[in-house]
């Protein structure tokens, strides 16, 4: 069966991803770039016996080489692997969104356009004559609503025709206007360039791009042409200051003759603001109602959640049937244990985690569908640009403070890469409802009352935290240029479309729960093997052994053996410490603790005031605050930064410095009490 | 003519002047807003993005960026939804 590759290009919110999961349902891949950090989806269907790849390329505005996306999206196109490229523009927003159609004008890649959004069109009262305008382009175009997905006979028919007979944009048009408004510095950078262009790009886009002063133009031009000419385009277009106001403009231009006649227009007067966004975006409730609406969102999700995650809680209590079952038919001891203690509390940590990621994207992603999320990003612009972040990043902020996975998913919503890794790396410092969890349990039995001072010191470090992190990592995850301010749209509000979020979220969660199985799984047979003691005596575990060791030097940091332990172990999530802590103490299976089936708190409390100190005390609680969240926090950045290497450096990060503010706690500690 | 950071609520007006570097303008071009885009200042508070209404879109504008725009305003022009290219389709004239 011979295979049609068709990618999708579009601006945000032109219904890439409604197209994309319309067309290929659940045969879909994730994954990333080669190289990259962008993610990258494939899916497939096929149609009259034929066989289509879909592409999904990175949401752009335009084509230029402002951003790894835009980048990678334009290397896709012109590469050839695509044979037929789809241009999605917005019928209720044509002429801004025909931009895209615009910029792609010139590269030789054969394309169909569509006209997406004709249902809002048409109740706008606007009529489009689709027929008329392919007649001028020279390539399909095809009326088109995504979420309608019953009714793809047109693009259907379009892809086919496109195979029998491949339509190029026809670039005579906006060559002319480019001629016309740029004149002179135009016509000789054509000049200077090859005739038949290069590759996929024409001379003609290839000479726009130069003028817009296109880095990667430039590097495409360099490779193919001698030094002399290539300086001598330099100077040409170094001349041109505002390239991109200029070609924007022919751009615009070319777009309102293409329209002309063959669009009715809209009624006009209709309101710009509608009663909601008065509130929504207003000086007075909009940060006030959008942080309600944020809780309100973590405590859905949290209830969307919470069956799945009891129900995977309890994973941990068939341990013991089946591991008598197993020794019964005489498999050996150590690994019933493994299976049983290790790789069974790990599938159930996975399956908690999934069950909140599947609450968290499915409410977030109702937001982000009707477009409230793009009013968040309004209203806390000024508020989070002084960490180097866009409006949206206070979402992950609120939901970190239920659980950091949620935060982390949370940032999903965020454009840029950098900044959606910086988000989630401060996002990190938010204390979760486990965190204020055992702080309360601890800091109340050490610090009575004057614990409320104890949990104060640590907000203020926190802010500090937050400040310091978001400069060590904005700078080197955040370029310059992303950092000037936000131009966006605010779209326009969409009815929820239902089928499509749960679809898209469904299609999500296997790949989570894969990711976060092998994460999890991997880490609890390490701290498993650990931990493991064939006689159930402490003495005989390992981490005994190196805690012993060790103490010498976790003592620098205020921490005896056994708290170094429960911190570490808090790495793994934050109420494993307590279990942690009531086996090293009063020497029951240490793995007992961490998959957290019943801790003695009574008897904890008690060996715990016999045997540290309030300057220990103190140093355990920082270390702990400040530790990275949990495995599956982790397990959630390495999915959503879909980069190791990141995820990695940040929780390296939180390690060191929660010991080190640990050492400084128990300096000051010591001091005072 | 004023800096679209000063203009009012309300105000609609023709673009005459955006400067800042080439991310910038092309970012700003590929949103819609160039030299002779008609916009409608929608809403303008302090420490606030703008917000204007261009070519059937409603777009958040952070304020330093605003600053460096220049608006001409036309107090008694009725918004025209379309573009100031599509204005005066056919006619081809220098910037
Ligand atoms: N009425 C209507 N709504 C649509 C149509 N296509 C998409 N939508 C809605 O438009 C919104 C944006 O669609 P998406 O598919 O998320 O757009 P996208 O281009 O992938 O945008 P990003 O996810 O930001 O890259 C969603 O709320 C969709 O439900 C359509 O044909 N008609």
């Amino acid at each position: 069966m011979s295979n049609t590759t068709i990618a999708l290009l579009g601006q945000p919110n032109s219904g890439k991803s409604t197209l994309f999961n319309g067309l290929t349902g659940s045969r879909q891949h994730v994954g990333n770039w080669p190289g990259k950090t962008v993610e990258q989806k494939e899916g497939y269907f096929t149609y009259g016996g034929k066989k289509y790849t879909v592409i999904d390329l990175p949401g752009t505005y335009s084509l230029s080489a402002n951003s790894e996306e835009e980048i990678i999206t334009r290397e896709y196109i012109a590469s050839g692997k695509a044979d037929q490229v789809c241009i999605l523009a917005d019928a209720s927003q044509l002429e801004r969104t025909l931009f895209m159609l615009a910029d792609y004008v010139g590269i030789r890649t054969p394309a169909i356009l569509l006209l997406n959004m004709m249902d809002v069109a048409e109740e706008q009262g606007k009529t489009i004559d689709s027929r008329a305008i392919a007649k001028k382009l020279g390539i399909p175009v095809v009326p088109f609503t995504a979420v309608d997905t019953k009714n793809y006979a047109g693009l259907f028919k379009a892809l086919e025709d496109g195979r029998a007979a491949p339509g190029i944009l026809d670039e005579t048009g906006i060559s002319e206007l480019y001629e016309a408004v740029i004149g002179e510095p135009y016509r000789q950078t054509l000049a200077l360039l090859p005739g038949e262009g290069i590759g996929a790009y024409s001379s003609a886009w290839l000479a726009a791009k130069l003028l817009e002063h296109d880095a990667a133009a430039m590097v495409i031009v360099k490779s193919a042409m001698d030094a002399e000419t290539v300086s001598r385009l330099a100077d040409m277009t170094k001349g041109v200051r505002n390239g991109s106001l200029l070609t924007g403009d022919c751009k615009f231009r070319w777009i309102g003759r293409l329209l002309e006649g063959s669009v009715s227009e809209a009624r006009t007067g209709e309101r710009r603001m509608g009663r909601f966004d008065n509130v929504a975006t207003s000086r007075a409730w909009g940060k006030p109602m959008a942080i309600l609406l944020i809780l309100v969102g973590l405590a859905l999700s949290m209830l969307i959640a919470m069956p799945f995650m009891m129900a995977s809680s309890y994973l941990p209590m068939l341990s013991a049937p089946i591991s008598e079952a197993l020794i019964g038919i005489g498999i050996s001891a150590i690994l019933v244990s493994l299976l049983c203690d290790a790789v069974l509390t790990a599938v159930s940590f996975a399956l908690m985690m999934v069950s909140f990621v599947f609450g968290i994207s499915l409410v977030f992603g109702f937001m982000e569908e009707i477009g409230y999320m793009a009013r968040i990003s309004y209203v806390f612009d000024n508020t989070m640009s002084k960490l180097g972040l866009q409006g949206k990043a206070i979402m992950p902020f609120l939901v970190s403070l239920g659980c950091n996975i949620g935060g982390v998913t949370g940032t999903r919503v965020i454009e840029s890469w950098g900044q959606r890794v910086t988000t989630m790396a401060l996002s990190w410092v938010v204390p979760c409802a486990s965190t204020w969890a055992v702080v309360g349990l601890i800091g109340s039995l050490f610090f009575g009352d004057k614990a409320l001072i104890v949990v104060l010191s640590m907000f203020l470090v926190a802010f500090l935290h937050i400040y310091i992190t978001s400069k060590i990592f904005g700078r080197s995850l955040i370029q310059p240029s992303e950092r000037t301010g936000l131009i966006m749209e605010l779209p326009p509000y969409h009815k929820p479309r239902y089928r499509n979020l749960f679809k898209f979220v469904f299609n999500r969660m296997g790949d989570v729960l894969k990711r976060a199985l092998t994460i999890i799984i991997c880490v609890s047979i390490l701290f498993w093997a650990l931990s493991y003691t064939p006689d159930g005596h402490i003495e005989n575990s390992l981490i005994y052994k190196i805690g012993i060791a060790i103490e010498p030097v976790t003592m620098v940091f205020g921490l005896r053996w056994q708290m170094f332990m429960a911190w570490l172990s808090s790495a793994m999530g934050k109420e494993a410490s307590l279990g942690v802590l009531a086996a090293l103490f009063n020497a029951q299976g240490i793995w007992t603790g961490i998959s957290g089936q019943g801790v003695a708190t009574a008897a904890l409390s008690g060996s715990l005031l016999s045997t540290i100190s309030k300057p220990e005390a103190l140093a355990f609680l920082y270390a702990f605050f400040f530790n990275m969240p949990c495995l599956m926090a982790l397990s959630s950045t390495v999915q959503e930064s879909h980069s190791l290497k990141w995820s990695l450096r940040i929780a390296a990060y939180y390690l060191i410095a929660a010991l080190l503010l640990a050492m400084v706690a128990y300096r000051v500690g010591l001091l005072i009490f | 003519m004023q800096k679209l950071s000063a203009a009012k609520k309300g105000e609609t007006g023709r673009i005459v002047f955006i400067d800042g570097d080439t991310r910038f303008l092309s970012r700003i071009a590929s949103i819609g807003l160039i030299i002779g885009s008609v916009v409608e200042v929608i809403q303008n508070q302090k420490g606030r993005p703008l917000l204007v209404y261009c070519r059937d879109t409603m777009i958040a504008i952070n304020r330093s960026e605003c600053e460096k725009i220049m608006m001409e305003v036309t107090v008694n022009e009725q918004y025209d939804y379309r573009a100031a290219g599509s204005a005066q389709l056919g006619k081809v004239d220098a910037v």
